[in-house]
């Protein structure tokens, strides 16, 4: 009797402790999915009692030209930042795994976007991104100083290649790499070069228009004359602002996934002669299978629900150019100037919900099938 | 011991009794605006004149300043039941509230009161916020457009300045002579329905025609969209955007335009960035199709809580907040226009004074040719974001005149369509 008590208190332990969390996520979750969904198929503008409408916001949502557009933009945004910032995180992840010293600096470092304000640096871009701004500056210097950089990399191959030659003809073995010489040939041809340039035998070109590219208050895509395809220059930019954001948070959880790979396993692949990209390829990556799984779907939801980004950055770009789902969501809830349509944005919500699940399952089915060789 | 304990407790007693019966017959009305420079002005006005008048009656009020967007806030506020009593409305949404069933209407306040009356305001703008024969806000200021221009920068240019005899054909040419000066551009060209619908009006544009549908094809739409973009052309025009800053006002103060469209509001702001610049300030161009000028009007209204528990009392604080004393200080500073019809033949406006002259212009702007409120209905905001988008891709190359007009009627169909 006494063993009985005790396994039943044993078994409801564990809910007794959830239930702080579940009551939470019933209320503020489950409740507002639910009232979200009835509201969905009304129409309603806070004020009013809801007018029950059926299927009517669905078929708006189908027919209305900014939802296209949104949702255009929305997938775009989702599958480009999540492959770029999954293989950029893995790969700032091998990096700073290495042990080399003061690696703990750098990894504060490279960590810094991910904990900066989203607002702040997304004001920080737009500043970038003007028509006089920063991003311009620079391609304007690249396209007048191509000549000067030119001459830079002709020389940096010059002397590595001068280097590592002699070094081969003494039947030394080294790699055409070699960071010694490669940080010699660097440093020579910074001296040369700036000799060259002081003395004006290689100069600036001179004359060109300075690149005015606009980024943000635009609608050009790229590729050009692709409508269904082309990103949008604002929401290209957005995208590298939020794939550099991100992707230190992902580099962190593939960074533990990294510490967990057993040394045995690279000891193992260096004894059979595995070169450094097979051991990457071979030992690395599938130990990082389940890692990959987590750091996919949370880049996938969370760009779906790309918001703040875009909120911010809209005041500079056409809203066309960059509205994601949930930004239309926003809008219609809050419109300028009319009575909310609670109604439409709820039914945008719903569908935005089930997009992601769809997406999100669909991965799962890719990744398990991967799993099998 | 014991007594004086007793005794204690029965002071203590009463003093709570008295207090609770004097918050009592006290009434707090909560008045809600925005924040930013509306903030230190409400409250000296409330210092200054309501809260001395209506002292005596025990009615206390309280600005809550609103810093973020303020019509997002209301409509949160109202349907949460936490709104304040009274609250700002700006001619530009109010009908979205009014027709939602969430303002008071003040007809029957206005009838016994001593102090308020319809007749003393300006008939546009009262209509501008009365929905079915009833009022529902009664307006504090008002702005409208007008042509401010740098009279050092023409002079220097040797051009005359820009006056009422002007048509946009007189004035472009005026645009050009100017911005031969050298880092000088002619007009601060905000891709925006709220500047370029005052021309689209003097053409005698209608923003809904009699079938309800908006038709951006009508001759004096394109007319004043070829006008307007075509400045964008040569340097007569440039949008504000293209020289870093967010509004043409901005583009003015730093002197790169030699003339901008903006209303009264720009005033406070070259006082406070530029307060050396010599300007000017006059109607805007007249159409040569239709020899009018067209108009904006933008307005903010007080309007009352449907669901105020204090509705006599606020009425009151809004009595003494549209008073002609009020009113008069407000315009005395230079910090907006009256609503008040008493108020046109101030001597206030007759001062040989550049910021009383601008006042003026904006104010004469109200009755000048096809004069539109700005507010587009059921649609609001929405209706002018396809024309928005035209303008600036327009005026930045992406599209013609032809392609613009064309894309933003058929977004402009959907929209409605919603």
């Amino acid at each position: 009797m006494l063993l009985l008590r005790r396994s039943i208190k044993e078994k409801t332990a564990p809910y007794v402790l959830l239930s702080p969390y579940l009551f939470m996520l019933f209320v503020f979750f489950g409740y507002a999915f639910l009232r979200c969904f009835y509201f969905s198929f009304t129409e309603y503008d806070l004020f009013a009692p809801p007018q029950w409408v059926g299927f009517k916001n669905y078929l708006n949502l189908i027919q209305d030209f900014q939802f296209g557009l949104a949702l255009k933009n929305s997938l775009q945004f989702a599958v480009i930042v999540t492959t770029l910032q999954t293989v950029l995180a893995l790969l700032l992840a091998v990096i700073l795994n290495q042990k080399i010293k003061g690696i703990r600096f750098f990894r504060a470092l490279y960590y810094m976007p991910s904990i900066t304000s989203s607002a702040v640096v997304t004001l920080i871009f737009m500043w970038l991104f003007q028509k006089k701004g920063l991003v311009n500056y620079l391609l304007t210097s690249l396209k007048n100083g191509y000549r000067i950089i030119a001459v830079f990399f002709v020389l940096l191959l010059m002397f590595q290649a001068f280097l590592v030659i002699g070094e081969k003809l003494k039947k030394r073995p080294v790699s055409c790499f070699e960071p010694s010489y490669l940080f010699l040939s660097v440093v020579l041809s910074f001296m040369v070069t700036f000799f060259l340039v002081k003395t004006g035998i290689v100069t600036m070109v001179e004359g060109l228009p300075p690149v005015e590219t606009v980024w943000l208050n635009t609608k050009k895509i790229w590729p050009r004359n692709h409508r269904l395809f082309g990103i949008s220059y604002p929401l290209g930019s957005i995208m590298l602002l939020n794939i550099w954001t991100t992707a230190p948070t992902f580099m962190l959880l593939y960074l533990a996934g990294l510490q967990d790979i057993p040394k045995e396993l690279y000891e193992a692949a260096a004894v059979d002669g595995a070169t450094k990209v097979k051991t990457f390829w071979y030992v690395v990556r599938p130990q990082l299978r389940n890692i990959t799984f987590l750091v996919v779907t949370m880049g996938l939801i969370s760009t779906l629900q790309m918001f703040d980004q875009v909120a911010i950055i809209g005041d500079q770009a056409p809203l066309d150019a960059v509205i994601t789902l949930a930004y239309y969501v926003y809008i219609n809830a809050f419109p300028s100037s009319v009575s909310p349509k609670i109604g439409m944005a709820s039914a945008a919500a719903v569908f935005l919900g089930l997009l992601t699940l769809i997406i999100v399952l669909i991965q799962r089915i890719v990744v398990n099938a991967g799993e099998g060789d | 011991m014991k007594k004086s304990f007793a005794g204690v407790c029965l002071f203590l007693l009463l003093v709570v009794a008295l207090f609770s019966t004097v918050s009592a017959a006290r009434v707090q009305v909560r008045i809600s605006g925005w924040g930013g420079s509306d903030q230190p002005i409400i409250e000296e006005m409330l210092r200054l004149y309501v809260t001395p008048a209506l002292e005596k009656e025990g009615i206390t009020v309280l600005y809550e300043p609103i810093a973020d967007d303020f019509q997002r806030y209301i409509v949160n506020a109202l349907s949460a039941n936490t709104a304040p009593d009274l609250f700002y409305m700006d001619i530009f949404w109010a009908q979205s509230l009014i027709q939602a069933g969430q303002v008071e209407p003040l007809d029957s306040y206005i009838a016994k009161s001593k102090l308020l009356k319809k007749e003393d305001f300006i008939p546009s703008l009262l209509d501008a916020f009365s929905h079915q024969g009833k009022v529902y806000g009664i307006p504090k200021d008002f702005n409208t457009l007008a042509l401010f221009y740098n009279k050092d920068l023409f002079d220097l240019a040797g051009v005359a300045y820009p006056d009422e005899h002007d048509t946009w054909d007189t004035f472009a040419r005026k645009l050009e002579a100017v911005s031969k000066l050298d880092g000088v551009y002619g007009l601060a060209l905000q891709p925006e329905f709220a500047r370029m619908g005052a021309l689209a009006y003097a053409a005698g544009f209608k923003t809904f025609e009699q079938n309800g549908k908006s038709n951006l094809f009508h001759p004096g739409f394109k007319a004043a969209l070829e006008w307007y973009t075509g400045l964008a052309k040569s340097r007569a025009g440039i949008m504000p955007a293209d020289l870093g800053q967010s509004w043409g006002g901005g583009a003015f103060g730093t002197e790169e335009v030699a003339a901008c469209i903006e209303g009264a509001w720009v005033i406070g702001h070259l006082k406070d960035q530029a307060p050396n610049l010599n300007y000017g300030a006059t109607f805007l161009p007249k159409a040569p199709s239709t020899g009018k000028r067209g108009n904006l009007i933008f307005c903010v209204a007080w309007g009352m809580n449907k669901e105020s528990k204090h509705k006599q009392a606020a009425f009151r604080v809004l009595e003494q907040l549209t008073s002609p004393e009020v009113q008069q200080w407000i315009l005395e500073r230079g910090l907006a226009l009256p609503s008040r019809v008493a108020l046109m033949d101030n001597p206030y406006f007759k001062q040989n004074d550049r910021e009383a002259q601008a006042n003026y212009i904006v104010f004469r702007g109200a009755s000048e040719g096809n004069v539109e409120p700005f507010s587009f209905g059921e649609y609001g905001g929405r209706w002018m974001d396809p024309i928005n988008e035209a303008l600036r891709a327009i005026m930045s190359g992406e599209l013609s005149v032809e392609e613009g007009l064309r894309e933003a009627q058929f977004r402009l169909d959907q929209e409605m369509q919603r």
